[in-house]
């Protein structure tokens, strides 16, 4: 968990210090990706408190789910279907699922 | 389970990417002010107002050089009688404000308002009486300069302005202040109708300079001797 936490930050601190933007046309489609990341992360966290974590399904998960997410709202863009709106709240909707369960079990804890 | 080095290995990894999306993702919402088209609107406004404030400094200075150019060769007489410079001294400041009579069923309210007659009279006073610059409501009063009625205001050097009109005039002031006073005169006539008409002494004011450019279309000035 805390090495989760420590990476985490790194990582901000790098994406940081890169001084990388994203051009303005992009900001939707990666704001989609950085949406999947976060359900991916918190499906892996329930994954690990039921004890069915996979290594490779959670790494695939993560990477596919983004670029699926992505490639989803790219294709709704370009055929003028508000996907992005669906994508959004299809992974909200998993997120805070995944963070209830995730209390229900700490709290019974 | 988590305590496998692969499955720690694989949730760093994710964390990781996630943390540098979730910056990248902060600058450039941070940045993306400064690419959208207000800021660049603004930007670009500023940068023609700096142009154009250099430009107007440019023509300042150079209206400057060129009025003092232009002045060189006149003598100072020359200059208050053009009204090409600003000129101080003492004199009279006349006020006058229409009246606030009530008007008579059967009178005409014309009569109790100020007329493009009645300032021509007070000028004409101040003048006989010896006033060397005369100024209506900051408009320089000069050769070419008219007073004319123009609907409920009066125009004077083309420029509107409505009651009440402030004339200054340099001169002799006590002078000027009889003459305006004389029994009979301009001040008596129009008290008569209630006119109000304030002479105020000064021992020291300043008058405007003629601020209309002096272009003479068909007047050619001709040298002496030269006469056809």
């Amino acid at each position: 968990m805390i090495f989760a936490i420590i990476s985490l930050i790194i990582g901000a601190i790098v994406g940081y210090f890169c001084n990388v933007t994203i051009p303005g046309e992009y900001s939707k489609l990666f704001s989609v990706a950085l949406l999947a990341g976060f359900d991916a992360v918190f499906g892996g966290l329930k994954a690990v408190f039921i004890d069915t974590f996979d290594n490779i399904n959670f790494l695939l998960g993560f990477f596919l789910n983004t670029i699926l997410a992505v490639l989803m709202v790219f294709l709704g863009d370009n055929l003028s279907i508000e996907l992005y709106y669906v994508v959004l709240f299809v992974f909200a909707l998993r997120i805070f699922k995944n963070l209830s369960y995730l209390r229900h079990r700490l709290i019974k804890k | 389970m988590l305590s496998r080095k692969s499955n720690r290995i694989s949730i760093i990894l994710a964390c990781f990417v996630l943390g540098f999306m979730m910056a990248i993702q902060f600058h450039s919402t941070q940045n993306s002010f400064k690419y959208s088209t207000q800021y660049q609107r603004t930007e670009e406004l500023s940068q023609r107002l700096l142009a154009t404030e250099k430009e107007r400094d440019a023509l300042k200075k150079q209206t400057e050089k060129m009025s003092q150019d232009k002045n060189a060769g006149l003598i100072d007489a020359q200059l208050i009688e053009a009204g090409a410079t600003e000129v101080t001294g003492p004199g009279i400041v006349v006020t006058v404000e229409d009246s606030s009579k009530k008007t008579a069923a059967n009178e005409n309210a014309n009569l109790y308002i100020i007329h493009d007659e009645d300032m021509l009279r007070i000028v004409n006073e101040l003048r006989a009486a010896g006033a060397e610059a005369i100024s209506i409501n900051g408009q320089r009063v000069v050769a070419t300069t008219e007073i004319r009625c123009a609907g409920p205001t009066v125009s004077v050097n083309n420029e509107r302005s409505a009651p009440p009109f402030v004339i200054q005039a340099i001169g002799e002031a006590d002078t000027m202040e009889n003459a305006m006073k004389m029994r009979g005169g301009v001040m008596d006539t129009l008290s008569v109708w209630g006119i109000k008409v304030n002479i105020d002494k000064k021992t020291q004011m300043t008058l405007p300079s003629y601020n209309r450019g002096s272009d003479f279309k068909y007047a050619k000035s001709v040298e002496k001797g030269d006469t056809q």
